[in-house]
């Protein structure tokens, strides 16, 4: 399910990856999440906690967060 | 709604025997030195692979011979910040290394967890580099994960001699290491994440080809107690309620009362889930509240 990427640890910035399941019922699953994935979610569904609980501790850095 | 999902002894080389160099006490060893020395000694039991639960003896060194088809060299498949873990783990710089000793077919990485090829060769030092940025920017742990990184504890343990000595350093695993595989980590990791993930040892074998799956769990859940802080984690799978988590709940309020458990109910249908009729959906939320009900009935220690 992974998508095979070219990791390379001499780049100092290689891709992020989140990958996301949408169900039928709009229940949404999310697996490796990154903080700045986190922050989309949590913008587009300000009521939901679980997303919530993961930026609330880091909200100051999960915009810029990259690494 | 939102949810985070997840997933001894030969009679030639016997490092755990009298080579390994005793428990770190912070204090009077440093841990950087006692993983440098550790990974030699874990990198040479390679050539009689006895690091996880199916106690191959097979020649890593020479190439990959067993069940893990692994070699000697790790490769990396991702290695980012993330906020998927515990809360009081993230963010957590995570490290998975490719390649496996188990086979659940409802893998969410099946394709690097079955393949240790995949992924790209780890280079040391940038590597480390990018964890030492991550926790600079705000990161709160370090996490070495996989597939399983227990296969690839040579490199697990080079990779903490190189980190700063005070990173907070998660152990992620499948809790089906050998007792020489826990000798050698024993005093280096903060915090040990361990999946407790099949009640018997049917399913185990069914869904993931591992015989004796609860014997070493327990063992290493045990051990894993004694020697750092552990918390447990339980993949609700559907159809898996009774005969899984029931009885995992129950050993776990019997034998280990009081540790953090986090049970997780978002089962993502991946990989060779289909093969198995149960498998092929996500938890129901009847399933999803039978799961919660008999956590709270063991009076077991929830985390989020
Ligand atoms: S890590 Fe486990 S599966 Fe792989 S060769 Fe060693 S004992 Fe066998």
């Amino acid at each position: 399910m992974k998508k095979q990427r070219e990791l390379s640890n001499d780049s100092p910035a290689p891709a992020l990856t989140t990958e996301v399941l949408i169900l039928p019922d709009g229940q949404i699953l999310v697996h490796n999440l990154t903080p700045t994935f986190a922050g989309l979610l949590a913008r587009l569904n300000p009521g939901c906690e679980q997303i919530a609980s993961r930026i609330t501790h880091h909200a100051a850095f999960h915009h810029e967060f990259s690494d | 709604m939102i949810e985070v999902a997840s997933n001894e002894q030969s009679v030639g080389f016997r490092p755990h025997e009298a080579r390994i160099p005793p428990r770190c006490g912070r204090k009077s060893t440093l841990r950087s030195a006692l993983a440098r020395e550790r990974a030699k000694v874990a990198r040479a039991a390679l050539a009689q692979c006895r690091l996880c639960g199916h106690q191959c003896g097979v020649d890593r060194l020479a190439g990959p011979a067993g069940l893990c088809h692994a070699g000697a060299e790790a490769r990396v498949f991702s290695a980012q910040t993330e906020v998927s873990d515990e809360l009081e783990l993230i963010p957590t710089f995570a490290i998975a290394l490719s390649g496996c000793d188990l086979r659940c077919d409802f893998c969410i990485t099946g394709g690097p967890s079955w393949n240790p090829r995949e992924g790209a060769p780890l280079r040391l030092n940038p590597l480390v580099e990018r964890a030492v940025a991550a926790l600079q920017k705000g990161a709160r742990t370090v996490m070495i994960l996989g597939g399983e990184p227990t296969v690839h504890l040579p490199t697990a343990l080079e990779i903490v001699a190189a980190l700063p000595e005070d990173t907070k350093l998660v152990w992620k695993t499948n809790a089906h290491g050998s007792a020489q595989a826990r000798e050698l980590l024993d005093g280096l990791f903060d915090v040990w994440l361990a999946d407790y993930k099949f009640g018997n040892d049917a399913c185990a074998r069914r869904l993931a080809k591992v015989p004796d799956y609860v014997r070493v769990v327990r063992e290493n859940l045990l051990w894993a107690n004694g020697h750092s802080e552990l918390i447990v984690r339980h993949l609700v799978m559907p159809g898996h309620v009774g005969c899984c988590w029931r009885p995992v709940a129950e050993w776990l309020a019997a034998e280990l009362p009081g540790v953090k458990v986090n049970l997780r109910s978002g089962f993502w249908p991946a990989w060779h889930s289909f093969k198995h009729s149960e498998l092929r959906g996500t938890v129901s939320r009847i399933e999803g509240d039978r799961a919660w009900q008999i956590a709270r009935g063991h009076g077991l220690n929830l985390i989020e």
